[in-house]
């Protein structure tokens, strides 16, 4: 029955999208109209606060709102709502000024006293992607010039936080107590090149139309609508020009894509999939994470899980092509069983008479556990351990349960993806964080020097020898065992060019959707 | 009256002996059937070396099938006999018992009944992720209340009979009275029951594992489907979705097929005794 009823959840939403796209052409020429889709809907209000936790939550709410710093077509920082800037010597003191052609969404010309206010706001009421606990003060100096300092130096306050932090309006959020519950069509008052019209929770559908009194020119469509749909039904509405856009495209579609004379934009996402490990466990020990990766064969991983569609990742956290990356030649753990078996034999493990694996006589089974997204990747590994010698207990849980089965470490192995791009600020949280996706590793504190050090460095090739160090020491200590860098795609018309920046979309989302494609 | 008796009694070694028979072969078949592995042929059509073609990771679908019959039909029999065993001991218990034994059953049965049995199987299943034997505790004991106040009803009757109460005058137990005297009557109401519940365990195995809330080890059927659904719109669903699907019908059919020739069976013995 549930079968049945994908689907007809499958036709519905054709029907329901070929209705929508009607209703929309009512209102503008088809020809004015960008829409894209993607296969999950509904990212929440785009509103800071309310946009679910992810990067299409993000970035569609980017379409609205404005950061003090942009990013060109290559990524790199250019003026916003800043129009330009200035760093004391000491690395503490910001001086901004800001562009005075700006005004929000409803009308209202922008301030210094909206940044201020947004920094005020945003440290009584955190904002979950950036912390901006470093501002120590800010002085509003004039209308359109504000001056921020910080407590300690921070060499990514430009590229990480400013350029990622949405600029609230104060006279919208001034009178909100809890902005997390701020659900009105007001909280997407933004100063971003497109205003919110719709937002229908239950499709995920959301409709935007040009800003036209955008201060960076003219944004390039009337409306942009954004829309929930299945792979197989956006090829055909795609071919019929009623979609224009098509994020994240699964790559066996891609044949499909091209067959139907659609573009394909395909990129290495630099979301590699990695084995987390329980650092409090088993594998404590640096030997036994490495004796665990010599034991896995990576480039099978890619030949079935992924048919060939992937690159095996890099192992030093950083991967090849990426902004941050230095060239130079880390370990791959290249399968090897018996160098695996060696080291394990070295920790102390024998092979019992069953085969398997353990300490002093007794089996020690691996609890892997992870959720439904990597099951076919879960149950190639496990094979793979299986075979090693290895017991393994695989449970595949909802995410929910691989969450609270990571927090109370009851786990051996887990998997988990997660950006590599951007600013090395980011590293904290994806390498050292107790959040589900960071590999929660502490070691013995080298690691989190040497990126604190990075943050003190006062000139960007200073910052890069440490990442380069950083980037050894990971893949050599293993915090996770970088497995699989996949490939993602685009799908598109002539109408639209996705972009892919090589440090990721403001914090490092690695997606070509920037707002720069909906600018002429 | 003896052959009546002896011919229930042979029913049941059939049944049991029917049941040590699929034990052994499915024991048998484990041992020989080769291991379900990942491999790098992913989505091959059916071909020479692979009789049903490969699925995502390149497990072989026929060898799936093969791996998930026990798991599927073992599961449902096993499951079937459990709650069945259980009905009978409740049911039982409240024809023979009477007072605040029967009434405790009953009402027992009362609220199992307001709750819908399926809610509960669902909430378990997510939250143990039953493997073989957790299936079986769980479909059993979700299932068998439905069959009590019949049987109830059954053996309330058998127990008014002359044979009974000549039994219970010269001293025999409830036990004995039951096991010799009631059940052998009421054998073609058990044997429609068991196979009914084999139908329905069958669906609950099929519909847990689609939904995917089974051990993630444990190859069923309705598993097996739920793979395949990713490749729905490729020519793939072909080997990947027909054939546990036909499986699953098949063996459907081929239990109702079962379940009537025993109750024609037994209604026609019961004739030519009576």
């Amino acid at each position: 029955m549930a079968m049945t009823f994908s689907i007809l959840k499958k036709s519905f939403l054709g029907v329901g999208l070929l209705a929508c796209a009607f209703g929309v052409a009512q209102e503008v020429e088809a020809s004015e109209r960008l829409v894209m889709a993607e296969r999950k809907g509904d990212r929440g209000m785009l509103a800071p606060y309310v946009h679910h936790k992810n990067g299409p939550g993000y970035i569609f709410t980017s379409y609205l709102f404005d950061t003090l710093i942009g990013q060109d077509d290559a990524g790199k920082p250019i003026p916003a709502l800043a129009s330009s800037w200035s760093v004391s010597k000491d690395g503490l003191t910001y001086t901004l000024a800001l562009n005075e052609a700006v005004t929000w969404h409803d009308g209202t010309a922008f301030t210094a006293e909206d940044v201020a206010f947004t920094i005020e706001y945003m440290q009584k009421h955190p904002y979950s992607f950036i912390s901006i606990a470093n501002i120590a003060s800010y002085e509003v100096m004039s209308p359109h010039k504000i001056q921020v300092t910080l407590k300690k130096r921070d060499a990514g306050m430009m590229t990480s936080k400013l350029v990622s932090l949405p600029i609230l309006a104060k006279h919208i959020y001034e009178t909100i107590e809890t902005p997390a519950r701020f659900l009105e069509t007001k909280a997407a008052i933004g100063t971003g090149p497109y205003k919110l019209v719709r937002y229908e929770k239950a499709q995920g559908r959301y409709l935007l139309e040009r800003n036209e009194a955008y201060y960076g020119g003219r944004p390039k469509y009337e409306q942009l609508a954004i829309f929930k749909m299945a792979p197989q039904a956006a090829l055909k509405a795609m071919t019929s020009g009623q979609v224009d856009l098509y994020n994240r495209l699964p790559v066996e579609d891609i044949d499909a894509a091209q067959k139907a004379g659609l573009k394909v934009f395909r990129y290495v996402s630099h979301h590699p999939s990695r084995l987390i490990f329980n650092h409090r466990g088993l594998f404590k020990d640096k030997a036994m994470r490495q004796a665990l990766a010599f034991a896995i064969d990576r480039q099978a991983l890619v030949d079935i899980v992924y048919r060939g569609k992937a690159e095996i990742a890099d192992t030093g956290f950083l991967q090849k092509g990426t902004a941050w990356y230095s060239d130079m030649t880390l370990p791959s753990y290249a399968a090897d069983p018996a160098k695996a078996a060696d080291m394990l034999t070295q920790q102390g493990w024998r092979k019992g008479d069953d085969g398997q694996w353990g300490k002093a006589g007794k089996t020690i089974a691996l609890r892997f556990i992870t959720s439904k997204s990597f099951k076919k990747m879960a149950t190639v590994l496990s094979q793979q351990l299986t075979a090693f010698g290895f017991a393994v207990e695989l449970r595949i849980l909802e995410k929910a349960a691989v969450n609270a089965a990571l927090k109370k470490e009851d786990f051996d192995l887990s998997l988990q993806t997660s950006s590599t791009l951007g600013d090395p600020d980011s590293y904290f949280h994806r390498v050292f964080s107790k959040s589900p996706k960071s590999d929660d590793y502490q070691g013995d504190g080298k690691m989190k020097e040497m990126l604190k050090k990075q943050q003190q460095a006062t000139s960007a090739a200073e910052r890069r020898a440490i990442v380069k160090e950083f980037q050894a020491l990971y893949a050599e200590e293993l915090p996770s065992y970088m497995l699989i860098n996949p490939v993602w795609v685009v799908a598109h018309t002539d109408r639209v060019q996705p972009v892919f920046f090589d440090s990721g979309i403001a914090f490092g989302i690695p997606m070509a959707i920037p707002k720069n494609i909906l600018m002429p | 009256m003896v052959t009546r008796f002896y011919g229930t009694l042979k029913q049941w070694q059939n049944l049991l002996a029917g049941l040590a028979v699929l034990l052994f072969l499915a024991v048998l078949f484990l041992s020989f059937l080769p291991s379900y592995d990942v491999g790098y042929n992913t989505l091959q059509a059916p071909s020479r070396s692979h009789w049903l073609g490969t699925n995502d990771i390149g497990q072989d679908v026929l060898t799936g099938i093969l791996t998930a019959l026990p798991n599927t039909v073992l599961v449902a029999v096993l499951a079937s006999l459990m709650a069945l065993f259980l009905a009978i001991v409740m049911a039982a218990n409240a024809a023979i018992a009477k007072g605040w034994v029967a009434a405790l059953i009953l009402r027992l049965v009362d609220i199992l009944h307001i709750i819908p049995s399926i809610l509960v199987l669902l909430l378990f299943a997510a939250w143990i992720q039953p493997g073989f034997l957790g299936m079986i505790l769980l479909i059993g004991l979700t299932s068998w209340h439905d069959d009590v106040r019949v049987l109830r009803a059954l053996i309330l009757r058998e127990r008014t009979r002359e044979n009974v109460a000549f039994a219970r005058q010269m001293g025999a137990g409830w036990g004995y009275c039951l096991w010799r005297h009631i059940l052998p009557s009421v054998w073609p109401a058990i044997t429609g029951l068991f196979v009914q519940h084999i139908r329905q365990s069958t669906m609950k195995v099929a519909g847990l594992g689609f939904l995917g809330l089974t051990d993630p080890r444990l190859v069923t059927w309705g598993s097996m489907m739920q793979d395949a659904l990713d490749y729905l719109h490729m020519s793939a669903a072909l080997w990947l979705l027909l054939p546990p699907g036909l499986c699953l019908c098949l063996f459907l059919l081929l239990a109702l097929a079962l379940g009537r020739r025993l109750e024609r069976y037994s209604l026609a013995e019961e004739r030519d005794l009576s």
